[in-house]
């Protein structure tokens, strides 16, 4: 009897799920059992989701404070948003971002050097923007670091020296951006999707920047920064009696003012798919970006429906991000965003790319684009973004900011007072019909800007196909579009090689004073590997040439002409040579004192093939053909004449910075590129007409 | 894991790895290990409804075998791929159905991974961490897309980019022998040959209990996480095999080192790397305090100086390497345009020069000393980050109370001891200076 029993319990126990078995092991209190790992956990009862408190008030003048409070860190942090309506700026793009910066660069009662000195004494940090500011610090110094503040916001003193180095900066930022892809992408995707004339779609340029003055900054500063379209947000550490006794001894004195306010006109769809391409010819990767306008704005019922469906698209590591990443592995990451705005919203993919697949990747895009649109999202995929999206707000709601953003938007943008405490409500009734709706009305798989910064000679066969009947279209970094065919532009009629070399000869001095050289020393330097190596360059009329290249009283290298001989000696090792053949013909022209005088007695042929740009800068280009058949380009500067680059079998070689030297001009920075190096020549010392000797020309 | 961004430190966002102290605001916590060897921290702030589970591998680049650079960060990429219980592509989705975010990162010393979750799924996120410690499973097709993936990575971050090369050119100068002479990201080459097998071998050495710190904060209750993490971990068997932790120290230098690089660029940028003692020692915290003198905040020497007052430079920092090894004082800069690298270097070594020779006045210590406060009080302000710190301290010191008592280590440095680690180590000969410049206008 007994023993049935235990069999029997026996037979009760091994036929169980294994998840009881787990538990009635574990309520036994030992853990020798093993663990059912293929059961994955329950979630715990769900926690409430508190939004959090905030106290808001407004000043007499109008400025919106809103308050925080949390005392986890003994910080106060304060963000100010100032909301007037973005203005186009045309030829001074730049007038708003140069505003923002100059305020942070003194007041009418301290300099630059003072406020910074100031502001790090406390530890604080404190910055400013084209829309207010943001600034915080440890709650001992808050007084300190709110009259700073107040000072930056209402006294600012538009310094012209301080504006002359932000343009300065401005200008070198720009040129380190040119050759970061994303910032390309980014340039020009505004300028082709909101229009040039849009505010969004205008970037500041190295000339607007030059036609931007202090007063442009402080007229716009007078017109729009104002109380009445403020909104202050102070979190941290200080309770609203505080604030709002700060705010008003500090932010009262502020001075209403009527502020312009004219919406821009909504920039249009592209009829269908146009292609873009951005060229970088040492491109190893091709950054991508698709995107078109779309009018969703802040308050539209369709935000949140909008959000789940681009979550499924591409809002995370969700319908791109596994098919072009973990199915194809053609990227790092592949993401889309959907984005409201107050006035013009966005649609836009970005992902980086190999070049080879630049026409799979896109195909994949626009098919997931088409998915989306056609076929109902399942329901585990639905609630599969509904849960990250509710997993990411609840998450966000750690930082106290969050609570003062929600504030500041429900006024900003007129939502209903309960819009975030009903958020996850609202989110949870999103349903794969509504989804299905919006991606018909929001992905737009046949209206994109298809924006490729990349190699152009690998991709672009690649991309024809997308651009449909159309051509693709190339944009320089500036935005400005060009024919990739007609780089080259026409010289003006009726101009020859002989007259652009003739005016090469005019701007160095004019033939009459270059045929008084009857010799010339230049001595230069250059920097390699830490070690200053020198060169001294000799010519005597008629045509005798001696260069030497060293360091110190070392010499490497020494090259002789006597005006029929050529030798190269190598004293530091290596054979010295000879030169012969094309060699020699090559130096009888190089040892000439002023050889563009001489072309014709020389037997070269120059032709004219129109304007090329060299450092973004017009120059004719001249080819030169010598008797031995040999060629070289040289480049002349439209404006100034001077010779600016020349390019033959020797490599490319820049000239700048062309200096006087007794009534004649030479250049005093000169750039040669040799294989993979890059030498930079410093012209010390040009010499004209000193007595040199004979000896130096000598083969010995 | 929107970016399973290998923590190289990137120039411009490189922020001092600082932790805080404050009596206004003491992490408590607790920590234990379990038999098979893991450390076990947890840290409870039931302020919000979230939990961070952070698990921290004590290996990175720094056990990489020449052959095989950027092995760990490969291996990284690895460990979403699944486990027995989870299939492929399955652990993102999981992790986002419960409403959690995840990423993870690989630098010189270490691998870190975090979970960030509703602090009722907790349990969840203990199995999903112990599921590829126990038994992580791969296969060649996960091996193959992620060797794609990675090229991309590699070429989106470091070789498409301006400067990109940067952190690899500085460590292979300035490392002839020591295992910091690769990056993370690896080579190219390294990519391309790891094996699935290879990877196995390489979680049975390191992923194991033993070389891991489980490092949890945020809502959680002390006595029921203890019988979760025992639930899910007790089991996990101990590594059987030897943990390689290299041992080999790099030769001084004897003499300056310079290079100069061509890139796609438009503007030079200078750097400058010095050898210094090892994260945790006396001079480390002094030399940190140095970098903070030198270049944080609108004041600092440099930035007065040299971009404000001569304007030679867009930007200009410089940035303590703490790493577990001895590690590198950085200093970079990009010239403002027309400028020559040769002369924003000399600039800044007269900057340094000024710290050699001259004594710092009372003002600019006490304002040292007020910003190294500042980032103590406001550094733990997130549940993931007070677990990171709280891991790293006890992997790196064996102490992770430091995470409330590390400030005082910094409050003894003394003004002398700034300028004497200036003297010792930011020598001609302990460094190396790499000038990038641009390749067009060859």
């Amino acid at each position: 009897m007994k023993k049935n029993i235990l069999i029997a319990l026996f037979f009760a126990l091994i036929t169980l799920p294994p998840s009881l078995l787990a538990q009635s092991k574990k309520t036994s209190g030992k853990q020798t059992q093993e663990l059912d790992r293929s059961i994955r956990p329950q979630p715990g009862p769900a926690p409430v989701i508190n939004i959090g408190k905030y106290e808001s008030f407004t000043l007499d003048n109008g400025l919106q404070v809103f308050v925080v409070e949390n005392n986890k860190i003994p910080r106060v942090s304060y963000s100010l948003i100032i909301d007037y309506t973005p203005v186009a700026e045309g030829p001074l793009a730049g007038m708003a971002e140069l505003t923002g910066q100059i305020l942070r660069t003194g007041t009418t009662t301290m300099t630059k050097e003072q406020l910074d000195e100031e502001i790090d004494f406390i530890g604080a940090t404190l910055y400013t923007n084209s829309n207010g500011l943001y600034a915080s610090g440890l709650k001992k110094h808050n007084e300190k670091l709110m009259q700073l503040m107040s000072d930056v916001l209402l006294n600012p003193s538009f310094d012209t020296a301080e504006f002359e180095k932000i343009r300065t900066r401005n200008i070198s930022a720009l040129e380190a951006a040119k050759t970061e892809p994303s910032s390309i992408s980014e340039r020009v995707g505004k300028k082709l999707l909101y229009g040039e004339s849009h505010p969004y779609g205008e970037t500041m340029t190295e000339k607007s920047l030059k036609n931007l003055t202090a007063d442009h900054t402080r007229a716009f500063y007078s017109a729009f920064f104002k109380p009445q379209i403020s909104y202050m947000a102070i979190v941290g550490d200080i309770t609203v009696t505080e604030a709002k006794e700060l705010m008003n001894k500090y932010f009262g004195i502020w001075q209403k003012g009527e502020v312009v306010n004219n919406p821009p006109a909504d920039p249009k769809l592209p009829a269908s798919n146009t292609v873009v391409i951005v060229d970088r010819p040492d491109a190893v990767q091709t950054t991508l970006a698709l995107g078109y306008p779309v009018e969703l704005t802040y308050g539209s019922e369709d935000v949140i429906k909008a959000r789940v469906t681009n979550t499924i698209l591409g809002g995370g590591t969700f319908r791109l991000y596994e098919n072009l990443r973990e199915k194809n592995g053609f990227t790092y990451g592949a993401y889309s965003r959907l984005s409201a705005d107050k006035y013009i919203g966005k649609f836009g993919v970005q992902t980086e790319i190999r070049n080879t697949v630049t026409d799979s990747a896109i195909n994949e895009i626009l098919s997931e684009m088409k998915r989306l649109r056609e076929e109902t999202v399942p329901e585990d995929e639905l609630s599969l973004a509904k849960n990250y999206i509710s997993g990411g707000f609840a998450l966000s709601l750690e930082n106290p900011q969050t609570v003062a953003n929600f504030a500041i938007n429900t006024a900003r943008y007129d939502l209903p007072k309960d819009y975030y405490v009903n958020y996850l409500k609202n989110l949870s009734l999103v349903s794969a019909a509504d989804v299905k709706v919006m991606a018909e009305k929001y992905i737009l798989p046949n209206s994109n800007y298809i924006l490729a910064v990349g190699k152009a000679s690998e991709i672009k066969d690649r991309l024809k196909p997308f651009a449909g009947n159309k051509p693709i279209r190339y944009f320089d970094f500036e935005g400005n579009e060009y024919d990739p065919d007609k780089k080259v532009k026409e010289a003006p009629a009726g101009m020859t090689a002989e007259d652009v070399n003739n005016a090469y000869i005019n701007a160095i001095g004019g033939a009459k004073a270059l045929e008084k050289i009857k010799s010339q020393t230049i001595t230069a330097t250059t920097s390699m590997q830490g070690m200053t190596i020198g060169f001294d360059i000799y010519k005597k009329a008629p045509n005798k040439y001696m260069m030497k290249i060293g360091a110190g009283e070392m010499v490497f290298q020494k090259i002789v002409f006597n005006g029929t001989e050529g030798m190269i000696f190598s004293p530091m090792g290596g054979e010295n040579k000879k030169l012969e053949g094309d060699e020699l013909e090559e130096m009888k022209l190089e040892a000439q004192l002023v050889p563009e005088l001489k072309y014709k007695e020389s037997g070269i042929t120059l032709k004219l093939d129109g304007i090329e740009t060299v450092n973004s800068k017009d120059a004719y280009k001249v080819t030169y053909t010598k008797p031995s058949g040999k060629t070289s380009v040289r480049y002349f500067d439209t404006q100034s004449n001077l010779l600016v680059k020349e390019v033959s079998d020797q490599g490319t070689i820049e000239y700048n910075d062309y200096r006087e030297v007794e009534k004649l001009k030479f250049p005093f920075k000169i750039k040669q590129a040799m294989g993979p190096q890059m030498i930079e020549l410093d012209v010390l010392t040009v010499k004209i007409n000193d007595k040199l000797s004979d000896d130096l020309f000598v083969i010995e | 894991m929107k970016s399973k961004v290998t923590k190289v430190l990137f120039i411009f966002i490189a922020v001092l790895c600082f932790s805080a102290v404050n009596a206004q605001n003491k992490i408590d916590f607790v920590e234990y290990d379990l038999p098979n060897g893991l450390h076990v921290i947890l840290h409870k702030d039931n302020s919000t409804p979230i939990v961070a589970v952070t698990i921290s591998y004590h290996v990175g680049s720094k056990n990489e075998e020449p052959q095989r650079t950027g092995f760990t960060h490969f291996f990284e990429h690895l460990m979403f791929e699944g486990s027995e219980n989870i299939a492929r592509g399955e652990f993102d989705k999981i992790a986002m159905n419960a409403g959690a975010q995840l990423n993870a990162n690989t630098s010189f010393d270490r691998t870190f991974y975090y979970l960030l979750l509703p602090s009722n799924q907790l349990e969840l996120g203990l199995w999903m961490e112990s599921e590829r410690m126990l038994h992580l499973r791969i296969d060649s097709i996960g091996v193959e897309t992620q060797r794609s993936v990675i090229k991309e990575e590699r070429k989106q971050s470091y070789d498409n980019r301006p400067y990109g090369s940067l952190m690899e050119k500085i460590f292979s100068n300035a490392y002839t022998e020591h295992s910091y002479r690769w990056t993370p990201i690896g080579s190219a080459e390294s990519i391309n040959s790891a094996t699935l097998e290879e990877f196995m071998e390489f979680h049975s050495i390191y992923y194991v209990p033993n070389n891991a710190t489980l490092s949890i904060a945020g809502d959680i209750d002390y006595d029921q996480a203890k019988v979760l993490v025992e639930k899910y971990f007790s089991g996990i068997p101990k590594g059987k095999k030897e943990i390689k932790r290299p041992t080999i120290v790099e030769p001084a230098m004897t003499a300056e080192k310079r290079d100069t690089i061509y890139d796609n660029i438009q503007l030079p940028l200078v750097a400058q790397a010095y050898h210094i003692p090892a994260m945790g020692t006396p001079d480390h915290y002094a030399l940190s305090m140095l970098t903070t003198l030198l270049s944080e905040g609108e004041s600092s020497r440099f930035n007065k100086a040299i971009v404000d007052q001569q304007q030679k430079a867009l930007f200009v920092g410089a940035y303590p390497m703490a790493l577990e090894d001895p590690g590198l004082f950085m200093v970079f800069g990009i010239t403002n345009m027309g400028v020559q690298p040769e002369n924003l270097e000399e600039s800044i070594n007269k900057e340094i020069e000024r710290v050699q020779n001259e004594d710092l006045s009372d003002r600019e210590f006490e304002k040292l000393r007020n910003q190294i406060e500042v980032n103590f009080v406001t550094r733990n302000s997130t549940m993931a980050g007070i677990a990171e710190s709280l891991s790293d301290y006890h992997i790196y010191y064996k102490d992770a109370n430091l995470i409330n008592t590390e400030l005082q280590r910094f409050m003894n440095v003394t003004k002398d001891d700034i300028k004497r680690v200036a003297n010792q180590y930011l020598t001609k000969s302990n460094r190396v200076v790499l000038y990038y410049l641009p390749k067009q206008s060859m």
